[in-house]
Order: C-alpha cells, then sequence, then structure tokens
C-alpha cells in the first residue's frame, strides 16, 4: 500500500530530513510514525502526499511509484488518501456540514451522493447534532473529529495524520486515537505521525521510530526501543 | 451533474468579488476610467467614418466630356466609368441641369446667366460618387486615360482632411485600446492576487482534499471575469449618458446645422459598442486572473 524504497530527502537548504528510509505500510495496517521534533516524521508525511519530492529512492502508494508521477496526476493520488492535521485547518466561514461537503464538492460528487455522505461521516465520528455550527463553536476535539469527518467523507483507502492529537487534552486526544482505531478495523489504512508516547504504548500497534532522519527500529509495540 | 458543479464555481467566484470590496471597487474605477477614454475615441472615430461616408455619397468626383463627344462616346465613357473597382455610382448632368446647378450655385446673381439661357456654352459631365474615399487619387488618374475627357473637378481638400482625422483617431483608439488592456490586466491580476491571498488557507485545504488544479483555479477566472463585465456595463451606461448629452449639444449648435452633417446616434451603435467592450471586459479578466494565478496560485 504505501512503500518507501532507500528513500532520501535533503532540503535545498541542506538539511538531511530522510536518510535511506526503507518500510512497508500494507493495507488495513495502523502504523506511528514516532521521534523527537526534527526527526523527519512531517517529511515522510509530506512525501506520502507528494508535497515534496524525494531526493533519490521511490515510493510506491497502492502499486504505483510516484516518483515519476505528472504534476496534473497528483490530486487523483491525494484522493485515496485523507488528511488530518494538528492544527484542524478547517474553513471558519462554513459550518461543520459545509466543511465535510467541501471535500465532496471538490471530487465534483453528485448532490444526491453528498446530502448521503456527509451525515453518515458526521455520525461516525460522533457529531451528527452539530452539523451547523462553526467552528469556533466547538472545543478542540470536536474540532479534530470534523477535519477527520471531512478526511474520511470521499472513502479514502488510507487515513494519513500528522500530529493529529497535538493541539488536544490527554483525554480529548485519547478520544480521537481511538476513534482513529476503529477507523482502521473497517479497512483503513492508518498512518500516525505522534510524539505522544503514552498513547503509542497504550495503543500497542506497530511504531517506525525515527532519529535523525533514520529509522532506528521498526516493530509492534510501545514509543520507547532498544538501539 | 456539471451543472452543479459550475454554480457551485461560479458562486465562489461571486464570493470572491465580494470577499474584497475595497480592491474590486479600485479595479471596477480604474478600469471603468481606461474603458470610457477609450469609448469616446472609438465613438468619435465612428463618427468620423460615419461622417466620411456621408459626404462621400453626397460629394463626388466631376468628369467634365469635351463638346465635341458624340452622344454613343458619351455613353461608351459611362459604361467605363461604371465598370470600375471602387465606383458607387454614376450620373450624367446634360447642359440644362448643368446650367440650373449653377443658377442655384449665384442665387442673386443668376441673372448674370441669362446669356447662356439660348447658347448654352457649358459642358455636359458625369458626377461619379465612390464607395472608398482613399481611392480617390487612383480613380481620377485612371478617368483621365479614357476619351473625350475634358478635366476632373473634385474636393480633394476635404476629403484628404476627413482622411487624415479619421486615421489619427483611428490610431489613437488603437494606442487607448493597448493602454487600457495592459492598465487593466494589471490591476485585475492585482486584485485576483489579493483574493488568492485571502483565501490561501482554503486552497492549502482544497489540495489537500484532491481537488484540480482547474477546479482551484475557475472561481479566480470567474471572478476576473465577473469584474471586467461590471466595468464594461458601468462604462456603456456612462458613456451612453454622456454621448447623448455631448452629441445633443452639438446637433442643437448653429454651426453644425450649417454644413448639414448629422452624427450617429448612441442606439445605432450601441451593438457595436456593447461587443466591443464585454469582449474587452472578458478578456481582460480571463488574462488578469491567468497571470495573477501562474504568478501567486503554487498549484
Amino acid at each position: 500500500m504505501i512503500e518507501f524504497r532507500n528513500v532520501n530527502k535533503t532540503y535545498s537548504t541542506g538539511t538531511e530530513a530522510v536518510n535511506n528510509a526503507s518500510f512497508v505500510i500494507n493495507k488495513g495496517e495502523f502504523a506511528f510514525l514516532v521521534g523527537s521534533s526534527g526527526s523527519g516524521k512531517s517529511t515522510i508525511i509530506k512525501l506520502i502526499l507528494k508535497e515534496e519530492e524525494p531526493t533519490s529512492g521511490n515510493i510506491i502508494i497502492n502499486g504505483k511509484d510516484t516518483t515519476f508521477l505528472k504534476p496534473a496526476r497528483v490530486p487523483y493520488l491525494r484522493r485515496s488518501m485523507g488528511v488530518v492535521f494538528q492544527d484542524f485547518r478547517l474553513l471558519p466561514d462554513k459550518t461543520v456540514y459545509e466543511n465535510v461537503a467541501f471535500a465532496m464538492y471538490i471530487v465534483k460528487a453528485t448532490p444526491r451522493h453528498i446530502r448521503r455522505q456527509v451525515p453518515m461521516v458526521l455520525s461516525l465520528v460522533g457529531l451528527s447534532g452539530k452539523a451547523k455550527m462553526y467552528p469556533n463553536e466547538l472545543s478542540g476535539g470536536e474540532q479534530q473529529r470534523v477535519a477527520l469527518a471531512r478526511a474520511l467523507v470521499n472513502n479514502p483507502s488510507m487515513l494519513i495524520a500528522d500530529e493529529p492529537t497535538g493541539n488536544l487534552d490527554p483525554d480529548t486526544a485519547w478520544e480521537i486515537m481511538s476513534l482513529l482505531n476503529e477507523i482502521n478495523l473497517r479497512g483503513t489504512t492508518v498512518v500516525v505521525a505522534t510524539h505522544a508516547k503514552d498513547i503509542v504504548d497504550k495503543m500497542n500497534k506497530r511504531v517506525i521510530h525515527l532519529s535523525k532522519g533514520k529509522i532506528v527500529s521498526d516493530k509492534k509495540g510501545g514509543y520507547d526501543c532498544e538501539i | 451533474m456539471r451543472f452543479n458543479i459550475l454554480g457551485y464555481l461560479i458562486k465562489e467566484g461571486f464570493r470572491n468579488v465580494f470577499k474584497n470590496k475595497k480592491s474590486t471597487i479600485s479595479s471596477l474605477t480604474i478600469m471603468c476610467a481606461t474603458m470610457l477614454v477609450f469609448g469616446i475615441f472609438f465613438l468619435i472615430g465612428e463618427n468620423v467614418n460615419y461622417i466620411i461616408n456621408t459626404v462621400e455619397q453626397a460629394q463626388g468626383i466631376e468628369v467634365f466630356i469635351e463638346t465635341d463627344a458624340t452622344e454613343a462616346e458619351i455613353e461608351e465613357l459611362g459604361t467605363k466609368i461604371r465598370a470600375m473597382d471602387a465606383v458607387n455610382k454614376v450620373e450624367y448632368v446634360t447642359k440644362e441641369q448643368a446650367l440650373n446647378r449653377l443658377k442655384d450655385r449665384l442665387k442673386d446673381q443668376a441673372y448674370v446667366l441669362e446669356i447662356y439661357e439660348e447658347n448654352n456654352i457649358l459642358p455636359t459631365s458625369y458626377i461619379v460618387t465612390l464607395t472608398d474615399l482613399s481611392k480617390t487619387k487612383e480613380v481620377q488618374e485612371e478617368i483621365l486615360t479614357f476619351d473625350h475627357v475634358k478635366r476632373i473637378e473634385s474636393s480633394d481638400q476635404t476629403i484628404s482632411t476627413l482622411l487624415k482625422i479619421a486615421n489619427g483617431i483611428r490610431i489613437g483608439t488603437g494606442v487607448f485600446l493597448l493602454f487600457l488592456i495592459v492598465i487593466s490586466v494589471f490591476i485585475i491580476s492585482n486584485t485576483i492576487k489579493l483574493s488568492v491571498h485571502s483565501r490561501r488557507k482554503e486552497i492549502s485545504i482544497m489540495k489537500y482534499v484532491g481537488a484540480t488544479n482547474s477546479f482551484i483555479r475557475w472561481p479566480f477566472i470567474i471572478e476576473g471575469i465577473i469584474i471586467g463585465v461590471v466595468a464594461a456595463l458601468l462604462s456603456i451606461i456612462i458613456i451612453g449618458l454622456l454621448y447623448n448629452l455631448v452629441a445633443g449639444q452639438i446637433m442643437e449648435s448653429s454651426v453644425v446645422a450649417l454644413i448639414n452633417i448629422s452624427l450617429l446616434s448612441f442606439s445605432e451603435m450601441f451593438n457595436l459598442i456593447i461587443c466591443v467592450y464585454m469582449g474587452l471586459g472578458i478578456g481582460v479578466g480571463v488574462l488578469g486572473s491567468a497571470i495573477s494565478m501562474r504568478k501567486y496560485l503554487e498549484v
């Protein structure tokens, strides 16, 4: 599903963000990307989203090498993945319902499909009652649920989350993480970049540990690893 | 459901227009101003062309025929002139008609012509009107080569002056058109740039959810078109009112009444000017937004 083959990324500033990274995340898997700030987690997320190009190596997504993907095809690649960020990135002048429907407009969904799909995803994330509210009327956890609903509304085969709980208190963070787990159980591949140690420990999933751009450990279990 | 998407994109375009009211209004104002200046040149040009046409029809060149030419020869000359390219109408003037015309011109002093009543020595002539005044000279030269042509008279002076004016106006209109396009494209692209900037968050979200580049661009192109079209409509209304006022004043003045020319009414030019303005507005709108998008929207 997501495969990195000897991927290197050096930014034009000279920073070596990812150093010879190779891993495979299979369909239906749940994987954490962990590591301290600047370890290369975000760069890997950006490489998956094709926001950045690898300096060398190949990235294969859904069986296709994206290294030579034409820029015009990038939007279609992104439709196969939902994305969630630390800062939610909701549109403040649109309601919860509109924020989610927006993602469907963009992929040119029919109005009928939108009317059916949006309430369904909102109930999945537990926000059925708040469809008409605006983002600033919601708590942080609720806002992240809206972002999740938006990421899921087009039925992507994978969900990419970059520090999804970074702005949330521990209880809310745990709620979001459980929701991600639930989504994963429904068959969606989930990749979460985080440094929330306690959550990673409690979830007991696959953990890819990065340090200074290198993968230092890749196994099921907790955040800590023996190097 | 393509229609629904079109509706969505147009709605977003309108939202852009109203989101940055200040820059929208400033670009509208400047576009209107340049369009008005251009419009003034354009309307004057149209009128000069119209006057030239009127003059062209009213005034012809007069070809005097040698007195010893037979009727058949006169007939032949007329056929030859009629066959020429730039010739519109050929009218034969008999001796009697020539005399009457002369009498008309002299008015009070017409009695001096009395001696000609019995012995009319005035030459017969053809009055030739042209379809294209710029060809006057060539036509004259060609006619002079025909048999039995005594001499040619024409209102050369008037015609060449009018043609000079028409050319000057044509150049002026062209220069202003260029000026209008450059300024307007710059202003519109600046407005769109602001619009893109104020919606950069939305654009980045659109990119993450997989919106195609064209989908992201369309609302901004529509914004440009809306500004261009509104500027065009405003300019038409303003220039229409202005024109009717000024043309009315000119027509009423005694000078114009004396030389017996009329100006075009605005309604006669309405279709043409609405096409020109709309074409300009839409073209400039699309061009302006396309330029700003290439520069500022890294999609």
